[in-house]
């Protein structure tokens, strides 16, 4: 499904060689690993936010190596989420679908949808700098699930959230995993996976 | 103890410091504002050859602000971006405007468009003569003042985070509806306040302005004319009207930049 093969890719004083990964559909991945070991870098290889210098990407055996990350079927969920200020949570969601020049009614339907289930309905009118962690972490999955994708990268998605707001994104990742998506999750604290990935893999800083 | 007498002495001496300060920048403008009378205002407010100067000065600086913008934008938002080899070269050519002589600015500009450049013979071809033009105003007003939009809106896009466009990116945009969608209106109080600037600025603008275009004339020209032709009476109607209009665009503008954003 997803199938990272010999990435290498070099920024600064950080390299990354020789690094591969196969997916299968519906794959809960748990990437560990310390801070600074380049778990968020390769999120952003596989999401064509940077530009490979060896190695290939595919998804699904199609090869989106070389594609621009708007054209891969990848969503992103960032550690701070990174929700678009001068938006109101219903314009953030249905961001994707309006660039996509989707009508308006069905947008209406899409985010309603993403909303009810994300149980932020009563957020829609609400601005990102209104909201708490929990919450804006719903509206950034709402606003990357929208879009269908068939990879999701999860950047350290429980790390700004309090113990019970986690315990409840827990269930909700746990949620996600089971309609079939495949899921890369990075974080550097196993026990927030403990719950969710069927697979781990370990990014040590000798990468 | 001794601390807190210190403080209310620097306190104290910086009280004075600021209040000369901002007594220099009053004290010109009040005692044009008291020497000239209200019935003489009046009068230049009827005077025809005033108001079209003040039009053509507004009119013309503000065509070309905004013709600018399309190119000084993109090029704000390369320079707030991206990193290239040559770049402190380019940030130095931004800001040469800002320290030339403005009448040095004007020869220049005057080169740009005189008959002997390739634009100014192009012109003549079509039978426009580009110097004493409209144009040629706002060319030289450009000119000087397009620095402060792009080094504004620079500023703007810098604090811009980055991952907001990855993140724009990422939910399927390209990269220029990443910067009409996300970048532009999120550095949007940043391009306002750079277009005030440069407005304002090219409005006032007289060392380039009167060099490629004596006529017709802008109002920075009109007061030297008259200045010139017939002593300070005579001028000052004309400065103090003008400075009222540049002060209510120049707040108004504001106004308008802080309402559209919300504060």
């Amino acid at each position: 499904m997803l199938s990272c093969k010999f990435l290498e890719y070099r920024v600064g004083d950080f390299s990354l060689s020789d690094f591969s990964l196969e997916l299968d559909k519906g794959d809960y991945c748990a990437m560990l690993g310390p801070s600074g070991s380049g778990k968020t870098v390769i999120l952003e290889l596989i999401a064509g936010l940077r530009l490979l210098k060896k190695g290939s990407v595919l998804i699904n055996g199609v090869d989106y190596t070389y594609t621009p990350p708007q054209q891969r079927p990848v969503g992103i969920l960032f550690q701070d989420y990174a929700l678009f200020p001068h938006m109101t949570v219903y314009e953030n969601i249905a961001w994707p679908l309006k660039i996509r020049k989707i009508h308006k009614s069905v947008i209406g339907t899409a985010v309603s949808g993403f909303a009810e289930e994300l149980e932020i309905s009563r957020l829609l009118g609400r601005m990102p700098g209104s909201l708490s962690g929990g919450e804006k972490q719903r509206v950034a999955l709402a606003r990357t699930l929208v879009i269908h994708p068939l990879v999701l990268l999860l950047d350290e998605p429980l790390s700004a959230l309090d113990a019970p707001l986690r315990d409840n994104s827990i269930a909700l990742l746990g949620k996600l995993s089971k309609k079939g998506i495949t899921i890369l999750h990075v974080t550097h604290d196993p026990s927030e996976v403990d719950l969710l990935a069927n697979r781990r893999i370990f990014i040590g800083p000798e990468l | 103890m001794l601390q807190t007498r210190n403080n209310t002495a620097i306190r104290l001496i910086f009280m004075f410091l600021s209040g000369l300060m901002l007594l220099f920048i009053i004290a010109p403008l009040l005692g044009l504002f008291f020497s000239t009378s209200i019935p003489g205002l009046f009068e230049t407010l009827r005077d025809r050859q005033v108001t079209s100067s003040i039009g053509l000065t507004l009119s013309v600086s503000s065509l070309f602000t905004l013709l600018s913008g399309i190119f000084a934008l993109p090029l704000a938002y390369l320079m707030a971006r991206k990193d290239f080899r040559g770049k402190a070269i380019v940030q130095g050519l931004i800001d040469i405007p800002i320290v030339l002589p403005h009448s040095a600015a004007g020869i220049a500009v005057l080169g740009l468009i005189s008959r002997d450049s390739a634009l100014g013979r192009f012109a003549e071809l079509l039978g426009i003569n580009l110097v004493g033009s409209p144009f040629a105003i706002g060319v030289a007003m450009a000119f000087v003042s397009v620095p402060f939009l792009i080094n504004a809106a620079r500023d703007g896009f810098l604090a811009v985070p980055e991952r907001l466009e990855q993140a724009a990116r990422s939910l399927g945009a390209s990269p220029f509806k990443v910067f009409l969608h996300i970048s532009l209106p999120l550095a949007k109080h940043s391009i306002i306040t750079g277009l005030v600037m440069m407005f304002a600025r090219g409005m006032s603008e007289f060392g380039a302005v009167v060099i490629v275009a004596y006529h017709p004339m802008t109002t920075p020209v009109l007061i030297f004319d008259r200045f010139n032709s017939f002593g300070l009476n005579y001028a000052r109607p004309v400065a103090v009207l003008f400075i009222i209009i540049c002060i209510v665009v120049f707040i108004a503008l504001r106004l308008l930049g802080k309402k559209k954003n919300g504060g």
